[in-house]
């Protein structure tokens, strides 16, 4: 039962066994939370979302066509979610248009020596969390969740350029920080 | 030569140059020492991210979320609910205000003290008497029709909720039969 696909169980599910539902909440609990608690900064609020996320995936499964595929079905219903409840929150949040000019100063938050008090693999798990929350979803959709990002680009309902240029944003960010660091004349 | 940004080397570390692009991009890197650390510093970050680990959710989650599943199948509708506790309550009024009709009758129609009569047995046949006259005498004439009325009543909204019910699980199927 645990290879089966995503469509096979959805299809099991609507059938008549719910319990099957179970495979798929397994499946991607892990991997959901990564992203909502890099996008809500706060793990309480992160655990609450996806509980929401999984109830209204399951009260919604009629109107899963297999049109897409299921994650990325169920990750854009997990980023809308997040995004609700930022805005609910009335924390900063970004506008929901496509608009790239997402400015962030990383070096505000962390200096280089920062990096050498840390292993690198620790700074970089902490500095994602630092980033603006469509950023952090970007960058956790494509390394956590192997995401392509035409289905990144599905899931934010962006265009794929806008997705590659919030992408290598990030990414150099992380490279300055990086840079800076006495650490990188050690790695490099 | 091309002038080698950011975005190139974001692309050429995605593969996603040319072969022509990144022939370039390589013998740039071969001859710029600083394209070349920062090449380098950009490939670790992603490498780095890439050995990212997921965060776990609670133990218990999958088991709290399937018993919320499990728990609003078997619940009953809001509205199904409220009109249970209605007609329950209506039809205890009901049996009350008859029960209570009944004895007062049947108290103003029996002798004045049951240690007057002769045996148990009169008082008992005194006391059915009582009832069937009462019970002859509710469900006849007008007090029928207002009985009448209010089951008609009670039938027509019991079969709404029927109705509704036959719609909903007809909705279920057509779903189910979409796939």
């Amino acid at each position: 039962m645990r290879n089966l696909s995503d469509q096979e169980i959805i299809d099991s599910v609507r059938k008549g066994n719910e319990s099957d539902y179970s495979i798929i909440i397994d499946r991607y609990k892990n991997k959901a939370f990564s992203m909502l608690k890099r996008m809500l900064k706060n793990e309480f609020d992160a655990e609450e979302v996806l509980q929401d996320c999984f109830l209204k995936a399951y009260n919604s499964l009629d109107s899963f066509k297999g049109e897409a595929k299921f994650s990325t079905w169920f990750y854009r219903i997990v980023y809308n979610t997040a995004l609700t409840r930022l805005s609910s929150k009335k924390r900063k949040t970004e506008s929901e248009m496509s608009s790239v000019e997402d400015h962030f100063d990383l070096e505000s938050h962390h200096n280089a020596d920062d990096i050498e008090k840390k292993d690198i693999q620790e700074f970089v798990r902490d500095i994602i969390t630092k980033l603006p929350e469509r950023h952090s979803a970007i960058i956790t959709m494509f390394y956590l969740n192997e995401m392509s990002i035409e289905e990144i680009s599905e899931v934010m309902q962006i265009t794929v350029s806008n997705v590659k240029v919030m992408l290598h944003r990030s990414r150099n960010s992380l490279r300055d920080l990086v840079l800076k660091s006495k650490l990188a004349e050690e790695l490099l | 030569m091309i002038q080698i940004t950011d975005e190139i080397l974001n692309n050429y570390l995605d593969g996603e140059l040319s072969r022509e692009e990144a022939e370039q991009v390589k013998a740039e890197l071969r001859t710029s020492e600083e394209l070349l650390r920062k090449y380098n510093a950009l490939k670790l970050v992603h490498e780095k991210l890439f050995d990212m680990k997921e965060d776990e959710v609670s133990p218990a989650f999958t088991d709290k979320i399937m018993n919320q599943i499990v728990r609003k199948k078997f619940a009953i509708p809001k509205q199904q609910k409220y009109f249970i506790v209605s007609i329950a309550t209506f039809i205890t009024l009901l049996c009350l205000v008859i029960f209570g009709f009944s004895i007062s009758a049947i108290i103003s129609s029996a002798p004045s003290s049951i240690g007057e009569s002769k045996s148990v047995l009169d008082s008992v046949s005194n006391l059915t008497d009582g009832l069937v006259t009462t019970l002859k005498h509710l469900f006849s004439g007008s007090g029928l029709s207002i009985i009448g009325s209010i089951f008609s009543l009670l039938i027509i909204i019991s079969g709404y909720f029927f109705f509704e019910m036959q719609k909903r699980s007809k909705a279920n199927l057509g779903n189910g039969q979409q796939l």
